[in-house]
């Protein structure tokens, strides 16, 4: 993978900040974006030539249903218009049944759900123009009867699909936190030669449960498992999420800055 | 050729968002603390945003915003093709219903205050 060094999640709230921040690369939340009506600040940094990366949330890769080609197309077109690298979305589901559960719900980690996730996911890789990257969510409740690891999941899945992974430390943490997963078994087990950046952000522990909130500074444990994923493999790129209750831009920047300590170690 | 596993996907799927948006039973094998509290966040987040979108019921319902969008949610969970800003306006209609809030008053170009 090309390098792309250390970045922040480009949002509407926070343009002027992310213009002004010292980064690499941004991700846009590809729901939010027009293709025809691109944010200023977001064209402004394609101009300065920084890589503007669509990070999509809705297409419920891991749902029953067939993909949804039209969020497909949405994605893929973007990726053209900012002229991305590649493009990504989660392995989760976020429609059931007619419902919408407004976030990322986990899969069950059985074979079955996987030779659903894989079909979804082959089909939107034949109508994106660019490469798909998938990322590991962060779970509140676990899934009972599950027959994989979540390294094993996601490998299978790479294996299958030879799609690229987007490793979200902070999510690793919180299913460490709040399941019991394993951080190093999870780090070997997954393919990190397909690695295409990784995802930090932060959160808030509540009655024993740490909630991934992007709304708080990022915790000391969670930069922990940036470390034990750095000591395992240079990540081609790391960015920073915040989306709510945004700090002064001087936290932002020490954020980043601790993120580029943990890569120079 | 993945028919039968999409089937038993979608009736679990299912199953767990309804226990988890509108009050429906804990499927087998979870744990119902934690689907408790994930039900939590995911209400906790839906609220958030309809009250990014319409401050203006935030406001004018103070304390009684939340508990009345938590039983209105639970009673009417986002469906999939509904828009967030349909959405919260249902509850805006549906709280005009249930009385706890006075009908909006389209006022008429020929009733502008000077």
């Amino acid at each position: 993978m090309d390098k792309l060094g250390v970045g922040i999640g480009w949002r509407a709230e926070i343009d002027l900040t992310v213009e002004s921040l010292p980064v690499d690369f941004v991700e846009v939340v590809a729901e939010n974006l027009h293709v025809e009506h691109l944010p200023e600040s977001v064209l402004l940094l394609r101009e300065r030539g920084v890589p503007v990366l669509p990070h999509a949330v809705s297409l419920s890769l891991g749902g029953a249903d067939p993909v949804d080609p039209a969020r497909v197309r949405h994605l893929g077109a973007l990726a053209e218009a900012l002229d991305a690298p590649f493009v990504s979305d989660h392995v989760c589901f976020v429609r059931a049944g007619g419902l919408d559960s407004g976030h990322l719900m986990p899969l069950p980690r059985t074979r079955d759900a996987l030779d659903v996730l894989v079909a979804n996911v082959k089909a939107a890789q034949r109508d994106l123009p660019v490469p798909l990257a998938l990322e590991n969510v962060a779970a509140l409740l676990e899934w009972p009867a599950g027959e994989l690891t979540e390294g094993q999941f996601l490998a299978d899945l790479v294996e299958r699909t030879d799609c690229h992974l987007l490793i979200d430390v902070a999510n690793l943490y919180a299913n460490a936190r709040n399941l019991g997963t394993d951080v190093d078994r999870f780090l070997d087990e997954i393919p990190l030669e397909r690695l295409a950046y990784v995802h930090v952000a932060g959160g808030v522990e509540h009655h024993g449960v740490y909630h991934d909130t992007h709304a708080h500074a990022v915790l000391p444990e969670v930069l922990d498992v940036l470390a034990k994923l750095r000591d395992r493999v240079d990540p081609p790129g790391v960015l920073l999420e915040r989306d709510d209750d945004y700090p002064a831009d001087a936290e932002l920047a020490a954020e980043l800055a601790a993120i580029r300590a943990v890569l120079a170690r | 050729m993945t028919a039968p596993q999409r089937a038993e996907l979608a009736r679990a799927q299912t199953e767990l968002l309804r226990a988890l948006l509108a009050d429906g039973a804990v499927p087998e094998g979870f744990d119902r603390d934690r689907v408790a509290i994930e039900a939590r966040a995911l209400l906790n987040k839906r609220r958030g945003v309809v009250r990014m979108v319409r401050p203006d019921l935030a406001d004018t319902l103070g304390d009684r915003f939340r508990p009345l969008f938590d039983a209105y949610s639970r009673a009417n969970p986002k469906h999939e093709d509904t828009r967030m800003r349909q959405y919260a306006a249902a509850f805006a209609e549906w709280l005009v219903t249930q009385g706890e809030l006075e009908p909006p008053r389209k006022r008429r170009w020929w009733q502008r205050k000077p």
